[in-house]
Order: structure tokens, then sequence, then C-alpha cells
């Protein structure tokens, strides 16, 4: 199971493909690189090609189902409803160029360049972001994660705090849901207003919350008289090593990157869409 | 050296409390002995047992007086992490004892010994060892998660065992267990004592800790109430009734009728003891 | 011919399509008045049977009827007040900062008016112990007062049914006889009890009927004495019987015909044959 697959509580069936065998090193790497292309340019369409291929890698890794869904509740909604509102004369400063007009309820209204990609572009980068850290969460298993990052010299106690809460977090889920019952055995009821709502609300949380520091408390103990804190250099049982594969991957991120200096040098930063200049585009 | 804990006068309270948790105990535990500790809840037992580990004082801090010496390191004196290496702590509740680092089983008993450093050679030959001890053989690719109460317990045990401690201290290991659950660690608990291992365990069913406990210290509100040997101490019916603890049941029945008979002989402490006496005295 | 107030009508429950049955065709009736108590290993059922009657879980296939009302479609908030739910783990329940307010929270639920809430409180913190504890912070309770505290919450809705789930998990032996005396204190008073318990002892001295769950069915569902003594089907489901309960089988098979539930029972037993005996003596 991945670090991701029991945050997202096991919405992905672990499989065993390429994407799951890179090293997470290499993963996040991607991660970061993707999410600075789209920054440096302004392009929706480029970052749409980018979030392409991650969720093509993310189909044949079977994680696709919960990258998707994350796609469709926070960008989706988010493109549908700034589009409109930057592209249409609703006082986006930087509207300029009209590049056609729509009728709505018998009146003619001019659509907007700067707006529309605009309203394009700032979600699909979030999007870019969304998808790739996705990727390296839920094909990077926690074991492998915590040596991944013990290479990249963060201190071990901060990698596992990280990764411990993940795996928690289904439990804490049981748990909210035992409370909820005990407090329905006392009489809470879900068919009441909001201030009842907001009570019914600290019901579940106060204890819940409780519960969960004390728990904390007791392992973090349990830890301690393990040699958790032992000045020792920690032996890693996974060995964490670049593959072929893994040089593979960063020999191609290394051409794109190239290829995509020059394009950056020769078309500038919307190379495909064209969209003109806005202040923080 | 024979003795592995000696505890001379041993005074402690938490930093947030007002009254000693401990009020001067004295005691010692010989290697291979079972030392168990009992009294009713609030007494101190688990401040002890984490007294033998450092938890006591050096994560919780507070207020300490008296020596606590472990297999030669005085605790006062030495890190927590040095004394996990000789003192395996065993705690209440199985599942707050998973690390949540481990996706299995096997990794999850390897876990302590890749935080103390070992090499990865003797990593997997310890790991073997303690899955097997304790019977966790073929269970090595499960998540953690996925045993049962005992079979979690028995992990931890297992984690414990990898590091070859000088001493095993055990908190209530069976209180949240259920009867299966209880069964399976005792046993393990049972073949460790048999084998040597020194032991200093708590526990509230004293009619299975009887069986494997060579000394009993009784606590009550911090004191060392009582301290010798398990089944002298056990057959002190009024006076662990009088603190709250229940003697073995055949060890009351029999502390009732002698009392009534005017019988002045020793209580059977274990049920076998009991069928044998009980069937001379009543004529079977 | 006491009111049947629970009746369980082939139930079957799973928690979902994917997941295997937790309860397999479960039938039993609950009389006014009774005092019973459900053992099992984890897993068996206890619990999710527990869950079904109280309304917190609604039947797969099947029903419960609470009082003639068919849970399924009954608001749970009806069912709850006619069953009360004890949680094993106080701190899934408590959330106020004064006891009285944690006590006052079912009550208030029921829509009651404040003096009536009051009475409730008042009669509930009395009835368990907890008189003069109003404005104490719930968290600055042992866990033993935190147990009975959960208790009186629940009482206070005055249920007719009260189960206990899981009462002496974790306590000494000092809790488990408090508790065991308010469980009898209850139900002398007319509350129906039913408790969940893994304490064969406390079943033994507290319960008149048992039953006994595996796999998601009953087993054994009679008086205790019948239950406790069904040595074999206990054996092949891992359960101890009491200790007094296998002297008294061992015993039998020497020829002492004793079958005692509790020391009492036994000691009573006990001098009832030395008494035969010795006028058979004397006699002969």
């Amino acid at each position: 199971m991945s670090a991701g697959v029991s945050l997202l509580k096991r919405t992905a069936i672990e499989a065993n493909t390429f994407v799951q065998r890179l090293d997470g090193r290499v993963k996040f790497l991607f991660f970061i690189w993707a999410t600075l292309l789209a920054y440096i340019f302004y392009d929706p369409v480029l970052n749409l090609i980018i979030i392409g291929f991650t969720l093509a890698l993310a189909a044949h890794a079977k994680v696709l189902k919960p990258i998707a869904l994350t796609l469709a509740i926070i960008i989706v909604p988010w493109i549908l409803f700034a589009v409109p509102i930057l592209s249409l004369p609703l006082g986006f400063p930087w509207n300029k160029t009209v590049i056609g007009y729509i009728e709505i309820f018998g009146r003619k209204y001019p659509v907007y360049l700067e707006g529309l990609g605009w309203g394009f572009t700032w979600p699909l980068r979030i999007a870019v972001t969304i998808s790739t850290a996705l990727l390296f969460f839920l094909t990077t298993n926690q074991a492998k994660l915590a040596a991944t990052l013990v290479k990249m010299r963060l201190p071990f106690k901060a990698i596992y705090v990280v990764i411990a809460a993940l795996q928690f977090i289904p439990l804490l889920a049981r748990e909210a849901e035992v409370i909820m019952q005990a407090q329905r055995a006392r009489g809470l009821r879900t068919d009441v207003d909001i201030l009842q709502r907001i009570k019914n609300y600290l019901a579940v949380v106060i204890p819940l919350t409780l519960t969960s520091l004390n728990k904390v408390q007791i392992r973090a103990i349990a830890l301690e008289s393990r040699g958790f804190s032992a000045p020792v250099r920690k032996t890693l049982v996974y060995e964490v090593s670049f593959t072929r594969l893994d040089h593979a991957f960063l020999a191609g991120i290394a051409v794109a990157t190239a290829f995509l200096a020059w394009i950056y040098v020769t078309y500038g930063y919307s190379p495909i869409s064209h969209l003109p200049w806005v202040w923080a585009g | 050296m024979s003795t592995v804990i000696r505890v001379e006068n041993l005074t402690y309270a938490y930093p947030t409390g007002r009254d000693f948790v401990l009020k001067n105990i004295s005691f010692e535990v010989q290697r291979g002995e079972v030392l168990a500790v009992i009294g009713p809840n609030g007494a101190g037992k688990s401040t002890l047992l984490k007294s033998l580990n450092g938890l006591v004082p050096h994560f919780y801090g507070g207020r300490y007086g008296g020596r606590v010496i472990v297999a030669g390191h005085e605790v006062l004196k030495t890190p927590i992490s040095t004394l996990s290496t000789k003192v395996g702590f065993v705690f209440q509740d199985p599942e707050d004892q998973i690390s949540g680092l481990a996706l299995t089983v096997w990794e999850e008993v390897a876990f302590g010994l890749m935080m103390l450093g070992y090499p990865r050679e003797i990593i997997e030959e310890r790991v073997r060892e303690a899955i097997d001890y304790v019977g966790l053989k073929g269970l090595e690719n499960r998540s953690p998660f996925e045993l049962s109460g005992g079979e979690m317990q028995r992990l931890a045990i297992a984690t414990v065992l990898a590091v070859k401690p000088e001493v095993i201290v055990m908190d209530e290991p069976t209180a949240q267990l259920d009867p299966l659950g209880k069964f399976e660690v005792l046993s393990v608990v049972k073949r460790l004592a048999e084998e040597g291992t020194t032991i200093v365990i708590t526990e509230h069913e004293i009619e299975d800790v009887v069986y494997f406990a060579d000394k009993m210290l009784l606590l009550d509100n911090g004191r060392a109430v009582a301290y010798g040997d398990a089944r002298e101490v056990v057959a002190m019916v009024n006076e662990l009734k009088s603190r709250g603890v229940d003697p073995p049941s055949v060890t009351e029945l029999a502390h009732l009728l002698y009392r009534k008979l005017g019988v002045n002989a020793s209580y059977p402490v274990t049920l076998e003891e009991a069928v044998e006496v009980f069937s001379r005295l009543l004529g079977g | 011919m006491p009111e049947v107030l629970v009746r369980v009508e082939d139930l079957w429950f799973r928690y979902s399509e994917s997941s295997p049955w937790a309860l397999g065709g479960v039938s039993l009736s609950v009389a006014r008045g009774e005092l019973i108590a459900v053992i099992g290993q984890n897993g068996g059922g206890k619990t999710t049977l527990a869950k079904c009657i109280a309304g917190l879980l609604k039947p797969t296939k099947g029903r419960v009827l609470v009082e003639d009302l068919d849970t399924r479609t009954t608001p749970t908030h009806e069912i709850v007040k006619r069953v009360g739910y004890v949680f094993q783990n106080p701190s899934h329940q408590i959330f106020e900062s004064r006891v009285l307010e944690e006590v006052a929270y079912g009550p208030r639920n029921l829509g009651l008016t404040p003096e009536e809430v009051r009475s409730r409180v008042e009669w509930a913190l009395s009835e368990v112990g907890l008189k003069g504890y109003e404005d104490y912070n719930p968290y600055d309770l042992d866990y033993g007062k935190m147990k009975l505290l959960t208790v009186a919450s629940v009482l206070a809705m005055k249920p007719k049914v009260l189960i206990l789930d899981e009462p002496t998990t974790g306590q000494d032996h000092r809790g488990r006889h408090l508790l065991a005396e308010l469980a009898l204190k209850l139900n002398e008073e007319g509350t129906t009890v039913i408790i969940i318990t893994h304490d064969m002892r406390f079943v033994a001295e507290t319960a008149r009927r048992a039953i006994l769950m595996a796999g998601g069915e009953i087993v054994l569902d009679g008086p205790t004495r019948e239950v406790l003594y069904a040595v074999e089907v206990l054996k092949k489901n891992a359960i101890k019987p009491p200790q007094v309960v296998q002297l008294s089988v061992e015993l039998k098979r020497r020829g002492v015909n004793i079958s005692a539930l509790t020391v009492r029972e036994a000691l009573e037993e006990m001098l009832d044959v030395l008494e035969k005996s010795a006028r058979a003596c004397s006699g002969g």
C-alpha cells in the first residue's frame, strides 16, 4: 500500500507498472519540473499536454480514478466558473482583444482573449501541480518513500511524522465513525437546524481530537522505547538507487527541457495559444 | 552479574502531579526471574515499569529520587535510546504500538532494528527468528493493521524480541484482548519465562500470572506493600482484597474455607493444586 | 409473564455488499428485567448485535423490534430513548468540560425542559455514585470514574434497556466490582441490562442469562449456570470458564459433588459436603 493510497482510503489498486517502479526522487523531480514549466509558460494548451501525459501515466499505473476525481472536484468547477466571469465584460482589467461575440438573453456580449486565457491557464497550472504531486504519492510506497526522503537528507523524524500521518488517516476516519455512533446513542440527531449541527460537529470533533492527541502521545512513547531517537545512522531496509528506467525517464526530462527551452526562445512564453501578455500571467 | 534490575528507594512525581506516584520503592530482579507487579489502578504500576526503560524520567520529566540500575546502566544517567537495547517494552494497546511506517509484519519487526542502525544481514536473521517464536510465521506479508488483537500484541512482542534485550517489560499486555488473544499472548509469555527470559509484567489476570511468576510486588498508592515469593504474596488474601485486588478464586476459596474450619495450611494458588487439596479435604 | 421488550427476528447484517456477513440469522428475545451477558471472541458479532438492538445499525435482512417499533423504519433517536448503549471507550463520548454538562447532553437531546434535565442529571449521578462531582472536568477523573460517568450520561435518558459494551476491559478488580454492583442495582430497580464482556468471573457473579456468540451466530443461549458449565462448547470457542467452574468440574470428576459459579457458592457447597460426610461418619 502506498502512502497516498492509505490517504485516499484505498481507492487505487496496488499495481506494479513501471510508474510504481520509478524511483521516488524521479517522480518528485517530475512534479517540480512540470509545475515550473506550467508557470514559466503561460499556455493552457501546454498545460493540457502535461496533464494529459500525467493522466496517461496514471491510467497505466491504475491510479487514474483518484487523480481524475480530484481534478474533477477542484479544477473543473473552477474553470466553468472563472472563464465566463473573466472573458465577458465584467471588469477583468486587462480585457482588450475581442475574439468573438456571444448572445445571452437576446443581447450581444464581446468575449475577450485576455480573460479567456487567464480563466483557462491558472486552473490548469494548479491542475498540473495537483496531478503530478498525486502521481508521486499514489505510486510510491511509504517505506520506499521514507528511504527516498532520507537519501534526500531530510530529517528522519520529520519524514516519519508525515508518512505515519498518512497511514493513520483511515484509522482516524474509523474513530470518527465510532464517535458519531456513540453520540447518536445519546440522542444526537442529524435532522436538525444549523445551530444544532454545529453542536453535533463539536460532539464528534472534540472527542476525536482528544483521542487522536492521546494516541499520538502513546505512539511517541512506544517509538521512543524502540530507539526512535537513537543518534545512529538508521539502516534502510530498502535499497534506493537509480535503475535504467530511472535514467531513461531522467533523460527524457532533460531532452524535453532542452526542446522547451528552444521553443521559449523562439516562440515566446505562449507558443501554442499565443496569449497576449497579462500581468501575473 | 546476576542481578539485572536493582531499584533503590525510587521516588517519583510527574511534573503536573502534586503527589508522588512512587514512594520509596526498593526491589531486585535476578536474571531469569519473572516479577509480577500487581495492585489497583493508580497504584503506580505503569509508572514503575516506565522507570525501568528511562521513559521515567527522561520522557516525562518530573521529580525523581532514588536509583534504578538496569543491566549495569543507571537509568537516570542513560538515554532512552541506549536503554531500549537493554529493555524491551510491550504496552497495553496493541494498535498503539504499530509504527505506521511498515507495510508488512516483516517490516514492522525490522523497524526497531532499523531504528538502532543494525546491519542488514543481522536484521534478516533476527526478524525471522522473532516472527517464528511468537507464532506469526506465514503472516509476514500481511499489513499490521489487518491482524487480530492477539496477533498484533504478539507482533509487538516480536519487535521487542528482535532486539534481544536483557529484560522484557510488559504493561498489562492482555488488558485489551479477547479471551483467545489473552491465551495467545500469555502462552508466549509463559514460554519466554520457561526459557529463562527476565520479565517484569503487570497484569490483572492473576490466575494466569501465578503459573509463571517467581516474585510478586504488590503496589498500592505508590508504595510497595508486599514483595516476595509469588506464591506467598498471592496467598495474602486479606492484604490483597483490602487493596482492591482479587487473589485467584481458588486461593480466596481456600482462605475462607480454612478459616471456617480452623485449618492451618498453605493455600493452593493454581487450579491444579486446588483440585488436589480440595479433593483430599472433601474426601473424593 | 414479563413483557418482551426486544425481539430479534432472523437478523442478518453486513457492513457493505462486499463484506462478509457479521450476523447470520440471529433470533432472540429480551424480556423486561433480564440481566444478560453476551460473550464470545472478538469478531463473533456481539457488538454488531448490540448495535442493531440499539438502532445504531439497521438490519440488512430480518428485523429488530424494540417495544414493537421496527428499527428499520423508526428513526434512531426514537430507538435510543428506549435502548441505551454505553460505548467501551469513554473518550469516544466525553466532550464537555463539566460532568454536569456531559450527563445533561443526552436528556437535552430528548427535548426535556431544563428542570427535567436537571433532575435527571442529579438522579443519574447519584445512581452511579458520582454525586458531588458535578463541577469536575471529566478528564480529571480516573478511568473507573470516567466509566461511571459514561453510564450516567446514558442512564439519564432513562432507557428501559441498558447495554454496556465491555465495561470491565481495562479496569482493575475494584472497578469491576463497582460495575457489577451497579448493574445489579439498576436491574433490581427495573432496568433490563445487557452486558458484553470477556470477563467470565464477572458473568458468573452478575448475569442470570448468558449468550455465547461466534461467527455471527448464537451458539449458546440460556441460564448462566448452563452456559458456563457447557465446558466442551466453551473450549471449542477458546473460552475458559471461571476458575470456580473449572474447579467444580474437576472435583466432580473425582467424586466430590460441587457445582458452583462463584467463590461464595463454592464455599457453601463445600461446607455442606463436609457437614454431610461428618454426619455420615458419626451416624455410621
